[in-house]
């Protein structure tokens, strides 16, 4: 074994840096940091700066589910009622979705116009795909049309190809 | 083909030491491809008449003996390959814990002077036409695909599969005389539908194979911006039955939405890799410098088989240069390419555990070199090689080779990447911000500021979203990467 002497992880034997730190061990202690030009480098990794959304404010409402839209960073906190349609609102359209998805690519993204519900059973939490076109995915596997999922916090929900991280309380707190 | 080089031996290609198992393999293998029932052009008949006399002499010893006489000794100087090896340290020592030894495998083409003529080319765009693609970057793909028309050569074979949830062919696979034509299909091209890879490269192996030869280099090129769903173990049991007919599989991702492990896994069984292009101003160039890199192909593929004690493993095995990428660690081995102009480096850590270094000489590995060089007239014989190091009692002081060195400290950040991605895919968020903030302070002490404010924010998005970023996460990855093959360049 050796032991980084910079972070003090150990490594095995043989090792040349350290897994943890990056450290160079033992053997190559002697090295001095190698300067290395980089223009290249710049070149292959685009520029701009990246911007994140804002945290999340954490809930103190009693939303029951949160969606996270996980393109744009928005969050979508839900509560009141116990069932959400999702889809989006286009011209005459007889029946409207409880949450309508426009505003985040709904259409490019291959979101029908009444494409899930999520609602809450109890202590559960269910989604349902109701006949989308482009199907209701939960952690990449596709649902049956019409069939109910239990969800759990974290899944990556994807209606057509919007994604969307499903946040839930911890289930004490569900009232 | 008929010079005196084609013995016995490499028509089957197996080696002059070769045992009658591996023999007896080798003919079956050949023989399912060959036989006048299955194979497809002129000549192959013949040729499959001779491997039959050829594993008559060899399965039987007296007759394989008496026929080895004739030959002319083997001569190192007339191989066509060679191949180098440093290792990470002189010698092992016995210890009763695991241990780490890297070694640095180099094969190239013998330099002889002459430059062999670019072998013609048989590859299909595969081309990604999903509703996401809309605007600009399908604009900028029509583009690529008809500068690549432009560079195409009157022998090479050309088809183009566009996908979304359904593929569609394009232009069907065929000696191209009439550019204008193609181009106007290529501007046709609508975008639409969802992405869903296992279609489109479906149709694209169908266009490939339906003009499957030796003479030609077979590939194809993926661009794509979408994640595929369901598909990837089928994708990537495609992907390994053409690494058995020898064709080629690389990767262009757009943005930030594709899938990199899956893509990466997929490219990585055909000895290939995968791109990431955040800015869709670079498709077009990106795309030329792949195909700029198949017509410069010296050998299209090194394949190691080999074999290894039960106490002893490939640990990680990472291709350099060219177009360096993960090797996915699998028997047999599809380290990569060799350029006409640059060597295959592949850098392989080994982990051994006590029981084998009790011996005073502890094998490593054992295996062969197999090189599939269309360029080359005739079959490269395969290359019979052994790693081993000497095991003491005390260790030695002297420090790595430094091209060892060079790329095992630009591997080291690369790794802390993926470990990072690892931890985050574990919803372990704490180990992977402290990954990331490790990588950054590393990247800030090598002068990377670009690379560290990005794996900072990235650590800081993590900790308060308990998410990953798409994008970052492909821009550490790529930008790591990139480092890694420029610390290869400059020592090299």
């Amino acid at each position: 074994m050796i032991v980084c002497s910079n972070c003090n992880h150990t490594n095995m034997a043989g090792a040349v840096f350290c897994s943890e730190c990056g450290a160079p061990l033992g053997l190559a202690d002697s090295l001095t940091t190698q300067n290395i030009t980089t223009g290249q480098v710049r070149e292959a990794v685009s520029k701009k700066p990246v911007l994140h959304a804002p945290a999340p404010a954490v809930a103190l409402n009693n939303d029951w589910v949160t969606l996270h839209l996980l393109d744009t960073g928005q969050v979508l906190p839900l509560s009141e009622r116990n069932e959400f349609t999702l889809g989006r609102i286009s011209e005459g359209q007889p029946i409207m979705p409880d949450i309508d998805l426009s505003p985040y690519q709904a259409y490019a993204n291959g979101v029908s116009r009444l494409h899930a519900v999520i609602k809450r059973e109890g202590n559960q939490i269910l989604l349902m795909d109701l006949g989308s076109s482009n199907g209701t995915y939960v952690n990449g596997k596709r649902l049956n049309p019409n069939a109910e999922q239990i969800l759990k916090n974290g899944d990556v929900v994807a209606l057509g190809k919007l994604k969307v991280q499903v946040l839930l309380k911890p289930t004490g707190q569900i009232n | 083909m008929t010079s005196e080089r084609k013995d016995h031996y490499s028509l089957l290609g197996v080696l002059r030491d070769a045992s009658p198992e591996e023999i007896k393999r080798a003919y079956y293998e050949a023989a399912q491809r060959l036989h006048p029932d299955k194979n497809k052009l002129a000549g192959e008949t013949e040729i499959f008449l001779e491997i039959q006399q050829a594993y008559e002499v060899l399965s039987n010893p007296k007759r394989r003996a008496q026929y080895d006489a004739t030959l002319p000794k083997e001569d190192a100087s007339s191989r066509v390959i060679k191949y180098a090896i440093q290792y990470s340290r002189a010698n092992l020592v016995h210890l009763d814990e695991p241990q780490l030894v890297y070694a640095l495998l180099e094969v190239g083409p013998r330099e002889t002077g002459e430059r062999l003529p670019a072998p013609p080319l048989n590859i299909c765009l595969l081309l990604d036409r999903s509703t996401s693609m809309q605007g600009e970057k399908i604009d900028v793909v029509k583009a690529a695909a008809t500068q690549v028309i432009r560079s195409l050569k009157a022998e090479d074979i050309f088809s183009v599969v566009a996908f979304s949830d359904r593929a569609e062919v394009l232009i069907p696979a065929a000696f191209q005389p009439d550019r204008s034509k193609l181009q106007a299909r290529i501007q046709m091209m609508q975008t639409g539908g969802a992405t869903e890879i296992l279609q489109g490269l479906d149709a694209a192996m169908r266009e490939v194979r339906r003009s499957l030869n030796s003479k030609h280099i077979s590939h194809v090129i993926l661009l794509t911006d979408g994640h595929t769903y369901g598909d990837e173990q089928a994708c990537l049991h495609l992907a390994e039955e053409a690494a058995r007919d020898n064709i080629g599989i690389s990767a262009l991702g757009i943005g930030s939405d594709w899938n990199d492990i899956f893509l990466d896994a997929l490219a990585s069984r055909t000895g290939n890799n995968s791109s990431y292009i955040s800015n869709p101003q670079d498709i077009q160039r990106l795309l030329m410098e792949k195909f700029n890199t198949l017509t410069n192909m010296f050998a299209e593929d090194v394949v190691m088989e080999f074999k290894q004690a039960d106490d002893i493993r490939i640990n990680y095995a990472f291709r350099l240069q060219p177009e360096g990428g993960p090797v996915a660690i699998e028997n047999p081995l599809r380290l990569g390419p060799i350029l006409q102009d640059t060597p295959l480096n592949v850098l392989f850590e080994f982990l051994i555990q006590p029981s084998a270094s009790k011996a005073d000489l502890v094998t490593l590995l054992e295996g062969a070199l197999k090189v599939n060089g269309t360029a080359h007239p005739t079959p490269i014989p395969p290359i019979r090689f052994r790693l081993d190091r000497e095991a003491g009692d005390a260790p030695q002081s002297d420090p790595p080779p430094s091209a060892i060195l060079a790329a095992l400290s630009r591997l080291t950040l690369y790794r802390m990447q993926e470990r990072a991605r690892e931890e985050a895919e574990s919803k372990n968020y704490e180990n992977a911000t402290r990954h990331l903030r490790n990588l950054a302070s590393l990247l800030l002490t090598q002068g990377e500021k670009e690379l560290a404010r990005t794996a900072l924010l990235e650590a800081e998005n993590m900790e308060r979203m308990q998410t990953t970023s798409q994008e970052s996460s492909k821009e550490i990855k790529y930008g790591t990467r990139a480092l890694l093959l420029s610390a290869v360049g400059r020592s090299g």
